[in-house]
């Protein structure tokens, strides 16, 4: 009997003949078969609840430690009511031209530290390209360095440049530069490792000079990538150069400390609606760009 | 240098293809020309808004990067490098403060989890709403898309400028400036995954009657858990940095110990923490990326 059971659960469903036997039995049969698709062992289901329970526990120390409570929350959400309330209507000031002209200086200084980033991080990406640095050892090296630079975010530089070189826009440029190097030059040995071999050999098989191999076999290829990179970049940096202003880097976000410090909301909201229309009007400006290009 | 053109009159069609190829090489040119113009305006503009060459950093500026980058470096002796915190020259002079710095860094690393887990649980209960083929209503998905892009749009530093005004300094403010920036990046990556997951699997668990909500719990989850676990790991190693750099600005952790530094002109001392912190979010990262390789496999 069992036989003819297991030959009629492994028939195609087509030729399914009604199954003999109580539901019982065949519930049975079919765990003899596949034992974890019928039900599972104790350990294995409590497992999954397991693992809930200890994120959950280790979440809620976490909030504890941070004293993040019912109280304050309760008291901290009352006030940021009554900050939103302060933001409505959201107000100019009276100085419209001056927050447009910021806004444009912001934008400007997102443009250079994209663009010194960008000079700073084509040589460096050359060299951590494994098709142009042959060696093992030196492509490693470079790569975990840029990786380990990687994780220092723009505020930090801007907090270190504001000490070094002064406030002002300068140490923002070079803030976001600095932010942007390991990160664009990872980006950029990724692109010339990905180059197509063959469009090079190519060129050069017509006994094309180096500077025609580097001119038609590599750069159609690569360069829109990097653009397109370069791109998307300053759309970040934009928002960057927000940043760095709160630490003394220039651009809008000096204008939006100034003001949420003498609980001007109602400016804060208009500098900050202004801020997220710019924002917006570059995606779209940087995204169809982007789109022309791939 | 122009090809010369020497055909004979009846090859009508090469001529053709001729005066065409050259057609569109000039205007590929002319197009490169406004573009390098373009970019070139854009530039100069920038030079010009953003007071570049006008800002005073003034004379001698060489000079204070030089005693900036001299100070930067901590004074280490190679005979009494493990001596004691009063030797000048030890590693335990430089990390004077290590214990505070590490509990520090302890905070930042609570606020990045806390603001990840809470941003990501948000995130993928919006995300249901907001998916195209997912939404029960199309207004409303309209209306999250909106939201999650105001969220990316506002800048992580001026929210936790205005947290930090209702909540006090601290943890907490930090904390919520995360879960608001998460919500806005994994709201937009999961809602885009989620109109990429295959719609027979919904199709299935609606056939045999199952609600919205099971629809998306065993139509949904199961298929996108790991991209959806990818994602939100690849979001806790940026809200670290970001955690992180919140501090500066007063939203808790070891940021605030950076700016303290800072503000004490003990320039070694923001080297050491800086160091700290890197190494820090680097083995965080490493830990992370090991799940994400056991969760995808190595092609993500």
């Amino acid at each position: 009997m069992t036989v003819a059971l297991t030959s009629a659960l492994t028939a195609p469903l087509t030729a399914l003949a009604p199954l003999p036997g109580d539901r019982a039995t065949l519930i049975a049969l079919a765990a003899a078969k596949s034992p974890r698709a019928i039900s599972l062992p104790l350990a294995a289901r409590l497992k999954p609840w397991l693992y809930a329970g200890a994120f959950l526990a280790l979440f809620i120390a976490c909030c504890i430690d941070l004293q993040l409570g019912p109280q304050v929350l309760g008291d901290g959400f009352t006030k940021l009511g009554a900050i939103t309330g302060a933001m409505l209507p959201p107000s100019d000031g009276g100085n419209l031209v001056h927050l447009l002209r910021v806004i444009a200086q912001t934008l400007a200084i997102a443009v250079l530290g994209t663009l010194f980033g960008i000079i700073f991080a084509i040589p460096l990406g050359l060299v951590a390209a494994r098709n142009i640095i042959g060696n093992r050892v030196v492509h490693f090296a470079i790569r975990r360095l840029l990786d380990i630079f990687r994780g220092i975010p723009v505020l930090v530089w801007a907090l270190i440049m504001v000490a070094a070189i002064g406030l002002g826009p300068i140490a923002g440029i070079v803030a976001i530069a600095f932010a942007d190097i390991p990160r664009l030059a990872k980006l950029f040995a990724e692109a010339l490792e990905n180059a197509d071999e063959r469009q090079r050999q190519s060129v050069r098989v017509t006994g094309a000079r180096v500077s025609a191999v580097i001119r038609f076999g590599f750069l159609p290829q690569i360069l829109p990538v990097v653009l397109s990179q370069c791109l998307y970049f300053l759309e970040q940096n934009f928002r960057s150069a927000a940043v760095v202003g709160i630490v003394g880097g220039g651009g809008i976000g000096y204008e939006l400390q100034e003001r949420i410090r003498i609980f001007a909301f109602d400016e804060v909201a208009f500098i900050t609606l202004l801020f997220v229309a710019t924002v917006a009007l570059l995606d779209f400006g940087s995204g169809r760009l982007r789109a022309r290009l791939s | 240098m122009r090809p010369q053109l020497s055909l004979a009159p009846d090859d009508g069609a090469r001529l053709a293809f001729e005066r065409d190829w050259l057609r569109r090489a000039r205007q590929s040119r002319r197009q490169t020309l406004v573009w390098s113009l373009a970019t070139l305006l854009l530039l100069l503009a920038s030079v010009q808004l953003s007071e570049v060459t006008t800002s005073a950093v003034g004379a001698g500026w060489t000079e204070r990067v030089a005693d900036f980058i001299d100070r930067l470096f901590p004074v280490l002796r190679l005979d009494s490098l493990f001596a004691g915190r009063d030797v000048t020259g030890s590693l335990a002079r430089w990390y004077y403060d290590l214990p505070r710095w590490l509990a520090a860094m302890r905070e930042t690393i609570e606020m990045a989890f806390v603001g990840t887990v809470v941003g990501g649980a948000i995130a993928l209960l919006l995300a249901f709403l907001a998916a195209r083929n997912l939404t029960p209503h199309r207004g409303l998905r309209v209306f999250i898309r909106r939201g999650f892009d105001f969220a990316r749009s506002v800048p992580d530093a001026v929210l936790a400028l205005l947290f930090a005004v209702a909540f006090a300094l601290g943890p907490v403010a930090g904390a919520l400036t995360l879960i608001v920036t998460t919500v806005g990046a994994l709201g937009k990556l999961f809602s885009e995954a989620m109109e990429n997951a295959h719609g027979r699997q919904i199709e299935a668990v609606k056939a045999t009657g199952g609600s919205w909500i099971l629809q998306m719990r065993y139509g949904v989850i199961p298929q996108l858990l790991p991209q959806l676990l990818s994602y939100w790991l690849l979001r806790m190693e940026t809200n670290l940095a970001i955690a992180a750099s919140l501090g500066i600005i007063g939203a808790g952790g070891i940021g605030i110990e950076l700016d303290r530094s800072i503000s004490f002109i003990e320039f070694d001392t923001y080297l050491a923490i800086l160091l700290l912190t890197i190494a820090c979010i680097f083995m965080l990262d490493m830990m992370s990326e090991l799940i994400r390789h056991r969760l995808t496999g190595p092609s993500h």
